[in-house]
């Protein structure tokens, strides 16, 4: 007989289960660890869905051009303000003469030059839908001023579907279209080759070619419209 | 110690061990481990927020520098007739290019997503994109606006959209995302009898149909336009 007696059989035996019990409560804990690692990854992907890698690469490229524009207008204010900060009356009518003949060229409002590059589509059956989505693209892609078969277009111009047609500011624009654009030459040819070969797949379309010229000339303008509803703040 | 004994403890020290290292790499990792595609990811988004952050601080560097440069031509036309005549002549066309803040009768365009289709093939039709928001602003140019605000970004003569799934960019702003609201200060009966015109807008009619694409106006007797706050430079133009 033992000298332990019957309950010392039953120590191994707790020590043996003890054992087990940790096992299965690191095991337990293996398995939650690693659930949520696979959840938490999940959810980073479920959150990034929408916004592929590409587009992201072309939002950064867009948001880079974008603040470097705004970069070089705070330049230009802050010169203007160094201007009007030194001189007299002068100065500041000279500051003002100056923004009124930049804002005219911006609002269409005089003729203009500069480079750029003439497109031009012959078709049948464009839309105004499509003619205002050429005219965003390019405008987008560095034209700073456009003119339509020598209708001046500036944002705000209607460009409307008529029954025989597109009109540009009222005026039925026959076919050819001639797209004639002022601004970054090189970056405007660019949508032009995609744009014209694009149009170039278009049963639609008979002819569309670009060509890029040195100094291109719209002597087309907008009329200028006072404001009937609208008051200044 | 038996056998079986050691055999356990080297088990229980084996996942102590993994257990210890995973429990180490959650911790480090703040419950992430980024896969490569992830981590790129993030990246790049990081990139677009950083970008962004300049991007509004720009514009308030802008939109400053213009009030302040404003003041100091108020002060020189109240030396000079001819400096308040000339200022008289800018400030119209201010106006008219979007830099002035201006109120005035009109509606409000709600323009929001819907919800992908059952065919949709992974295109992104259900999403307001750039093209959306370009329609709705012509549209509304077209029937008597005299200006117009995009999520609070003023439309000017040189106004651009572009983006890609789902993402509205205008101008040199930062991208905008559903829901868009499209404001416009003019004849308020024209814009919207326009817009409730079946025969208008007939792409976002037809996704309205196809993914629930939300497109709703409502007119209002005063609102409000911010200035623009962006660029308007165009150093390729020169006048003739």
């Amino acid at each position: 007989m033992s000298s332990r007696g019957p309950l010392s059989r039953l120590a191994p035996r707790r020590r043996a289960s003890g054992r087990a019990v940790s096992v299965w409560l690191i095991a337990l804990l293996v398995a939650a660890v690693a659930t949520i690692q696979i959840r938490s990854e999940a959810e980073v992907e479920r959150s990034l869905v929408g916004i592929d890698t590409t587009s992201l690469a072309f939002l950064i490229d867009d948001l880079h051009r974008a603040n470097e524009s705004l970069q070089a207008e705070s330049a230009d204010l802050a010169q203007r303000k160094a201007t009007l900060e030194s001189g007299g009356s002068g100065a500041a009518d000279q500051v003002l003469s100056d923004e009124a003949k930049h804002l005219r060229a911006v609002e269409g409002l005089v003729p203009v030059h500069g480079p750029g590059v003439v497109i031009t589509i012959d078709a049948t059956g464009l839309t105004a839908l499509d003619l205002q989505d050429a005219l965003n693209n390019l405008s987008a892609g560095g034209a700073e001023a456009m003119a339509v078969n020598d209708r001046r277009v500036v944002a705000g111009v209607p460009i409307e579907q008529m029954g025989n047609g597109v009109a540009v500011d009222g005026v039925f624009i026959a076919a050819p279209w001639t797209i004639t654009t002022i601004g970054d030459s090189n970056r405007i040819a660019e949508v032009a080759d995609a744009m014209t070969q694009q149009l170039r797949a278009d049963r639609r379309v008979r002819q569309a070619s670009y060509r890029v010229e040195a100094d291109v000339s719209i002597r087309a303008v907008v009329s200028g419209r006072p404001f009937l509803y609208a008051v200044a703040s | 110690m038996t056998r079986r004994q050691m055999l356990s403890m080297i088990v229980v020290a084996v996942v102590a061990l993994a257990t210890g290292f995973l429990v180490a790499g959650q911790v480090k990792a703040r419950l992430l481990t980024p896969s490569n595609q992830v981590a790129r990811y993030q990246a790049l988004v990081r990139s677009v927020q950083d970008l962004e952050a300049t991007n509004a601080e720009a514009r308030a560097r802008i939109a400053a520098l213009r009030a302040q440069i404003d003041a100091l031509e108020s002060d020189a036309a109240g030396r000079s007739a001819a400096t308040q005549a000339l200022r008289g002549q800018v400030a119209d066309l201010r106006a008219h290019a979007g830099l002035t803040a201006m109120h005035g009768p009109g509606v409000e365009v709600r323009l929001a997503n819907g919800v992908p289709g059952p065919d949709t093939g992974g295109l992104s039709r259900y999403l307001v994109n750039y093209q959306d928001v370009q329609d709705v602003v012509n549209l509304l140019f077209a029937q008597g606006a005299e200006g117009i605000a995009v999520n609070g970004r003023r439309i000017t003569p040189l106004t651009a959209y572009s983006g890609s799934a789902g993402q509205v960019i205008v101008d040199q702003g930062p991208p905008l995302s559903s829901p868009i609201k499209v404001t416009a200060v003019g004849d308020r009966n024209r814009m919207a009898a326009a817009l409730d015109d079946a025969s208008a807008l007939p792409d976002i009619r037809a996704r309205q149909v196809q993914f629930q694409l939300h497109l709703t106006f409502l007119g209002s007797p005063d609102l409000l336009l911010p200035a623009y706050d962006s660029s308007l430079r165009i150093p390729h133009v020169s006048a003739s």
